[in-house]
């Protein structure tokens, strides 16, 4: 089986992450950039499923140059090789804009399943598979927390408020992975060391047959108009028990629509 | 020279960062208090192959060397899990064994090593023989091909997890009981008959204990014996750069650990409206630990750099300085960071009054702060001997 995982690069969640004023996209410059963390249970999936029904597992990025970072990661976790879409008419794309341009990505390869994090911590819209699914016309299987592949069908939990609906879907499909699904590893020793010689595909957008008119900031379906930064935590109301400490609080949560 | 690490040596430092972190120090505490070793990690670390980086390829090692290990080391000891094992196991034992042993031998205890599914401990001390190993009188006889093995060992670390002890002892017939020393080294496996182990009590918080060893005719056969049988002196030196190697890792490690609590807290804790870490009896002090450790960590590094490319002499000496810089070093860390934390840096929750003596070892063992001073007075000041 051929299992491709979408890995992207994000700023550091646990860094004070911005936007950059200039054109209010990810300021990337500003803060280390780290494996999106879900994707990284895409990969341990991915990794799995190899282990389950042979095949190879392809590492798919689209990101800036600095991305082979996160690719050399995911790399000597155990994935086999990588595609790197790297362009820099792509600065300021918006999801449905990569979605096409991991749609054209695919096409190069030979696939049976695309695995992806759930959604990435830097936008936080949970789209991209679906979109990605969609561009391609085929399954979708999202928010997973368990995956079974049994010849042609995959089958999925897919975890809802209340609990879990079982959902199938036949091979290429699109599989999106929350965090319950599994523990990724780290890489060994072994892997950090091999993971240099392993090959590395770069494409730039001209490579898709994706015209840079389509591509980045200028022509993307979405944009962000306006942000300002979360306001800083104001004062605690301070509630003195005086045999009705349990009533105010009661009260208080009330007044949010709490209780 | 490059003060960058490679590609594979800082995604090394992170993967060992992440697992220490996910075991940090209060896995090691709950150890310590029921008195468990730290299987988990140790063995989580060996099937990543972090613990054998040093050991060849081709018996189960990563192929790497001492600077990779010493990184491992040093990484695990600043997530607050410090593995004394590692300076004897593989650092040690397995570059001895790796360095002076059969094929056969080789094959036997390596690949093992480096995964962590064997420990070998290292007896080298008796108890009329810390520092001058030259007085050793555990000794080797021969019994047809076999050896057997009598003596007293003191301070081995770690002898009841290990599968084997690597003694240091010295053979009966050539040589007398007293003398320079003509070691010899043998691979002993932990359940031969004639071997007995017993714990010392000590007042130190760590998972490793430390251990009084009996040896009364023990029979090993002769495939045992790892080298010459009067192999120069210098290969027991072997293991010796290495153990001080990693001894500095795991002190900086220590540091590194002390110096991150005492900075968070630093930050956090305000007093009269202001952290108390913008007030200078406070800030410069933890400054001076950053810079000291620095300090000693490019001179560990120097150390691991030059012992990796086969200079043992200048090795040696970089070795020992580091030793000497990095436990210094540690031990003014954790008191600072106590000085900063306040009474709350005696709270167990933060580890820092269990790292007093824990850091304090670092002065003493493997080799004492004086002897290294005697050390560099003598071979790189040329000074005369004192003893």
């Amino acid at each position: 089986m051929n299992i491709v995982v979408l890995v992207k690069q994000v700023p550091d969640t646990e860094a004070q992450r911005q936007l950059n004023p200039d054109d209010n996209t990810v300021d990337r410059a500003a803060v280390d950039p780290v494996i999106n963390y879900i994707d990284e249970f895409a990969i341990e999936e991915g990794l799995l499923l190899k282990e389950a029904h042979g095949g190879e597992v392809t590492i798919l990025t689209v990101g800036p140059e600095r991305a082979t970072e996160s690719i050399r990661k995911a790399l000597s976790m155990g994935a086999d090789k990588a595609i790197h879409v790297t362009d820099e008419a792509l600065h300021g794309s918006d999801a449905i804009q990569t979605a096409k341009v991991i749609a054209k990505a695919l096409g190069t390869i030979e696939w049976d399943v695309a695995v992806a994090g759930s959604e990435a911590t830097d936008s936080r819209s949970a789209i991209l598979p679906a979109l990605l699914a969609e561009a391609l016309g085929v399954a979708q299987l999202t928010q997973a927390r368990k995956v079974t592949v049994d010849g042609s069908t995959v089958t999925i939990e897919r975890v809802t408020d209340t609990g879990y609906e079982s959902v199938q879907g036949s091979t290429p499909a699109v599989i999106s992975v929350v965090e319950k699904i599994n523990d990724p590893r780290y890489p060994s020793f072994k892997g950090i060391m091999a993971a240099k010689s392993k090959p590395v595909t770069t494409l730039a957008l001209s490579d898709l047959g994706i015209d840079a008119g389509e591509a980045g900031l200028a022509n993307a379906w979405t944009q962000v108009v306006s942000f300002e930064n979360a306001p800083p935590r104001a004062a605690g109301q301070t509630v003195k028990d005086e045999g009705n400490g349990g009533g105010q609080i009661a009260d208080y949560l009330a007044s949010k629509k709490l209780i | 020279m490059n003060f960058t690490e490679t590609e594979e040596q800082q995604a090394l430092r992170k993967a060992v960062a992440d697992l220490g972190s996910r075991y940090g120090f209060e896995y090691t505490r709950s150890k310590v208090k029921s008195g468990e070793h730290t299987d988990e990690l140790w063995h989580e670390a060996g099937k990543l192959g972090f613990l054998g980086v040093n050991l060849p390829e081709e018996h189960g090692g990563g192929g790497g060397g001492m600077y990779e290990l010493a990184l491992v080391l040093e990484e695990l000891s600043a997530a607050g899990c410090s593995q004394l094992m590692m300076v004897v196991s593989p650092a040690i034992c397995g570059t001895v064994i790796g360095r002076y042993g059969t094929d056969e031998q080789k094959q036997r205890w390596l690949p093992g090593i480096a995964d962590g599914s064997i420990v070998m401990a290292f007896g080298i001390t008796e108890p009329d023989a810390g520092s001058n190993s030259h007085n050793i009188t555990t000794t080797a006889r021969r019994d047809g091909t076999d050896w057997l093995l009598t003596g007293r060992k003191i301070y081995v670390s770690g002898v009841d997890r290990a599968d084997a002890v690597l003694i240091v002892g010295r053979a009966a017939d050539e040589h007398s009981r007293q003398g320079r020393l003509k070691p010899v080294l043998f691979a002993m496996p932990t359940d031969s008959p004639g071997f007995e182990f017993r714990p010392i009590e000590m007042d130190i918080a760590t998972t490793d204990k430390q251990f009084l060893l009996f040896l009364d005719d023990v029979r090993l056969p002769a495939d045992a014996l790892i080298g010459q049988e009067d192999a120069a002196i210098a290969q027991l030196f072997a293991g010796l750069n290495p153990e001080r190697i990693m001894a500095a890792a795991l002190s900086i490690g220590i540091g590194r650990y002390a110096l991150d609590k005492a900075v968070a807290y630093a930050k956090e804790r305000v007093v009269w409206g202001a952290p108390i870490g913008s007030h200078q009896g406070l800030a410069h002090p933890l400054a001076q630990v950053k810079i000291e450790l620095e300090q000693a960590k490019l001179m560990m590094q120097k150390a691991a750099t030059l012992y990796d490319l086969g200079d043992d002499m200048r090795a040696g000496e970089a070795a020992n300085m580091a030793k000497y810089a990095a436990a210094e070093t540690a031990v003014r860390s954790v008191d600072q960071a106590v000085q900063t934390l306040g009474g709350t840096g005696f709270a167990s929750e933060y580890g820092l009054g269990a790292l007093l003596a824990v850091a304090r070892v670092g002065r003493v063992a493997p080799v004492s702060r004086e002897m290294i001073l005697n050390f560099v007075a003598q071979f790189s000041l040329g000074l005369p001997k004192s003893y």
